[in-house]
């Protein structure tokens, strides 16, 4: 085994402890990121975990996680920084006050305007800068992960404006200058692809594209999540999901309904999967009536087959 | 390396993956820090940085897999040559010739050739005599003889590789080249030298004439082999990607058959990237309009000193899109086409209303939706397309039955020629059209100078559209779809 993949191995360790359970192309992301320093762009269908990934990231590596939820109309006020108004107000009052002792005993105007100038100057200054996530992610000592979830709910200008701090990790404040990163953090942008991102954005990142997973992968998530559910219902519940997935509906169940599942019928008590059952507790899988409505002839082979798994 | 992977990332190209430079240096760095061995993560690696979409990803792997295959088929063929796997099932099939006599050197010479294309010689000879003959020959003639002699595969794919970039080979573009590629590359491996040996054992040596000679052919297969692959790799999409070029500026009336196929593509490649571009709910800031309240209440904090400052802001919604379309005789392999966007337009956008009209007007939002392609425009031109045209009844239809859902967020679309068999047009109509919906386009297929000519009513109907212009190849459509999206 290379040394690259032992790294690789340990990542994917380090997150099954967390309780994430990932394959070996998730985790090859994790590492390029850290050894490029790149951000990752997230694409897949929702409830894949990829906020998750995110999560598991910031505690394998233990550093904070500060994350920013795209919408839209979403701008650098809310994203990098306001000034902090209020006080800035304050400062211009004792200002004021201060004025007389400064100028008392100055001839001219020039000598004022020179007083004036070595005065120090702080109206815009870090002192009233309230940092937003992506400026306190920069601020971080000793680096942090930084989440931008669903950057394709945000508007293509601020997909404009985060170029700067994707590929150099600074970003820039007119009345200050440049403000670089103490410390690179790590980048996760997530998106469901409800908009098209621009080149620009792609080309910057690492893509890692998560699809529903596998039915071997599913039953370790279930195990690391819901441990206490009874191995052979365990089985039939991921091979019932891994069926559905095969079927023409709206929305197909994510990971997360898997889990939501597992928990439900464990709260219930089941032993193995029957149709009852299973019809009671569809909802929890699809989110749609139309799909509930459909699937309900296909019930009893979906629910033999699964137990025939 | 770098050279290895600048041809793997030219291949991609070849391929529709758009690879910008710097993919190019993360590639490289990447390689770099994963290494080459573990062919697995190289593959979930490379692609992480090169391919950022499906389909580049479906793209990647599969050329992927091509480029990297070629040292894979190579090993586990050069291990049948060696002497203990014997030989016995590859010399049944080519170079019967020096079967019976070169016994003394079948052994080297099977390991030499590899694949099953190039290896010949029988059952495996005595190693003392094998090592004999090379070392003779050492002296005679260097590097590629002693090499096929040896039956170093690594060796010898790594002079073939090096050849090949010494040839370019990764600027092949045609397959008529593939003769040229395959000499240049025999010569730079050292072609001449066997020559010369064989010219040197003519008349004195007929056995090693012939075992040499075997050995130079099997060499010639697998280089052909070569070239194939590499042509194949870096113009696997060449082809492809010129017809479609082509296409795109032909007029449509006359586009072949078998070329239909390709142009669907093609318009639903159209289709989709134009809305890609500009189905954005896009916000513009119209400076100018202040936006008093908001400031107000937002300045509250601060005094009422006029801190932060909000403009009027206005959003632009994706376009609503009625599209009327004429079937009849006279437009017949047009509208074809113009059912074709339609239809790719429909899947696109969510909110497009389409109909057809000869004589009778009628609604196939739901047939479009419902049905593909080739039936749904079937369909459309069996139950529309047999009437002669007329505007006036058209239009009256139209009044009927859309004009209350036109408003100022619609887009009205006419596709047709504007020849109404000299009935009334009912331009009428098209005035009040025209005074509630956003823009009424038309596009004709006719040039400008046929307008008003004969029974056609261009010229009065197109008083009432923003903008009538003539639209014959799909570039003419792209170029129209593009700006009714672009301005909304």
């Amino acid at each position: 085994m290379s040394i690259q993949r032992q790294e690789i191995e340990a990542i994917r360790e380090g997150f099954s402890k967390s309780g994430y359970i990932c394959n070996t192309h998730i985790a090859t992301a994790i590492f390029l990121a850290q050894k490029l320093q790149k951000p990752i762009l997230v694409e897949g269908p929702p409830g894949v975990g990829k906020t998750e990934l995110a999560k598991a990231t910031a505690e394998f590596l233990s550093l904070p996680l500060i994350r920013l939820q795209c919408y839209e109309g979403l701008d650098e006020s809310k994203a990098l920084y306001e000034w902090k108004y209020g006080k800035q107000l304050l400062y211009t009052q004792v200002l004021k006050e201060k004025l007389g002792d400064l100028m008392e005993g100055a001839e001219g105007l020039t000598e004022s305007l020179a007083r004036l100038h070595d005065f120090d100057d702080t109206f815009f200054s870090e002192d009233f800068l309230e940092p937003r996530p992506l400026l306190k992610a920069l601020w971080e000592e000793n680096g942090s992960v930084l989440l931008i979830d669903e950057i394709d709910k945000s508007d293509d200008e601020f997909e404009a404006f985060l170029l700067e701090l994707l590929s150099d990790y600074q970003i820039s404040i007119p009345e200050l200058g440049t403000i670089k990163a103490r410390s690179a953090p790590i980048v996760f942008l997530t998106s469901n692809n409800s908009r098209e991102l621009g080149d620009a954005l792609k080309r910057r990142c690492i893509h890692l594209y998560i699809p529903f997973p596998e039915s071997e992968l599913e039953q370790k998530i279930i195990a690391a999540r819901v441990p206490e559910i009874d191995e052979g219902l365990r089985k039939q519940l991921v091979a019932f999901v891994q069926g559905l997935r095969g079927e023409d509906l709206k929305k197909h169940p994510a990971v997360s309904e898997t889990i939501d599942w597992a928990r439900t019928l464990l709260l219930l008590h089941a032993k193995e999967l029957d149709a009852d059952l299973v019809r009671n507790t569809l909802n929890i899988l699809l989110k749609f009536q139309d799909d509930i409505e459909n699937i309900d002839g296909e019930l009893n082979a979906l629910v033999s087959k699964a137990r025939g798994a | 390396m770098t050279q290895m992977l600048g041809n793997f990332i030219r291949a991609l190209r070849a391929s529709d993956v758009r690879v910008s430079i710097s993919e190019s240096i993360d590639a490289g760095r990447t390689a770099e820090l994963v290494g080459f061995e573990d062919r697995e993560i190289l593959k979930s690696a490379l692609s992480q940085v090169l391919a950022k979409t499906d389909e580049e990803e479906f793209a990647f792997n599969s050329v992927f897999d091509r480029y990297f295959s070629f040292e894979k088929i190579r090993s586990p063929a050069a291990n049948d040559g060696t002497p203990e796997d014997g030989n016995q099932d590859d010399n049944a099939s080519d170079n019967t010739s020096e079967e019976d006599d070169s016994s003394e050197s079948d052994e080297s010479e099977s390991q030499g050739q590899g694949g099953p294309p190039g290896s010949g010689g029988g059952a495996g000879g005595q190693s003392e005599k094998s090592e004999n003959a090379s070392e003779q020959e050492a002296q005679a003639s260097p590097d590629l003889l002693e090499l096929l002699e040896r039956g170093d595969t690594a060796a010898l794919q790594q002079a073939l590789a090096e050849a090949g970039q010494n040839a370019r080979i990764d600027r092949i573009r045609l397959f008529t080249q593939r003769g040229m590629y395959v000499r240049r590359i025999m010569e730079d491996m050292g072609l001449e030298g066997l020559e010369m040996e064989i010219e040197r054992a003519t008349d004195k040596d007929e056995d090693r004439v012939d075992y040499i000679r075997g050995l130079r052919d099997g060499l010639r297969e697998q280089v052909r082999d070569y070239v194939e692959r590499q042509l194949d790799l870096y113009t696997a999409n060449a082809g492809q990607q010129l017809r479609e070029e082509v296409l795109s500026r032909v007029r449509l009336t006359n586009v072949d058959r078998r070329d239909m196929r390709l142009m669907q593509g093609l318009v639903r490649k159209m289709a989709k990237r134009l809305v890609a571009l500009n189905s954005r709910r896009r916000k513009k800031d119209i400076r100018g309009a202040l936006n008093f309240r908001k400031t107000i209440r937002r300045n509250i904090a601060h005094d009422g000193i006029m801190f932060d400052i909000h403009w009027k802001q206005k959003k632009i919604d994706r376009p609503k899109l009625v599209a009327i379309c004429d079937v009849s005789g006279s437009v017949s392999s047009y509208a074809h086409f113009l059912l074709m966007f339609l239809y790719s337009l429909q899947e696109v956008l969510p909110k497009v209303r389409a109909f057809a009209f000869s004589g009778e007007l009628g609604e196939v939002t739901d047939l479009f939706k419902t049905q593909d392609l080739e039936t749904a425009i079937g369909e459309t031109l069996k139950i529309y397309g047999s009437g002669s045209t007329d505007y006036g009844r058209a239009f009256e239809e139209l009044e009927r039955t859309v004009l209350d859902d036109i408003d100022h967020r619609t887009t009205v679309i006419i596709l047709g020629d504007g020849r109404s068999n000299n009935a009334d047009p009912r331009a009428d109509i098209l005035k009040v059209v025209h005074a509630r919906a956003k823009r009424v386009l038309w596009l004709n297929p006719e040039p400008k100078s046929m307008w008003g000519t004969g029974d056609s009513e261009m010229k009065s109907l197109a008083a009432y559209c923003d903008s009538a212009a003539t639209c014959t190849s799909l570039k003419d459509l792209e170029r129209v779809v593009s700006d009714i999206l672009r301005k909304g």
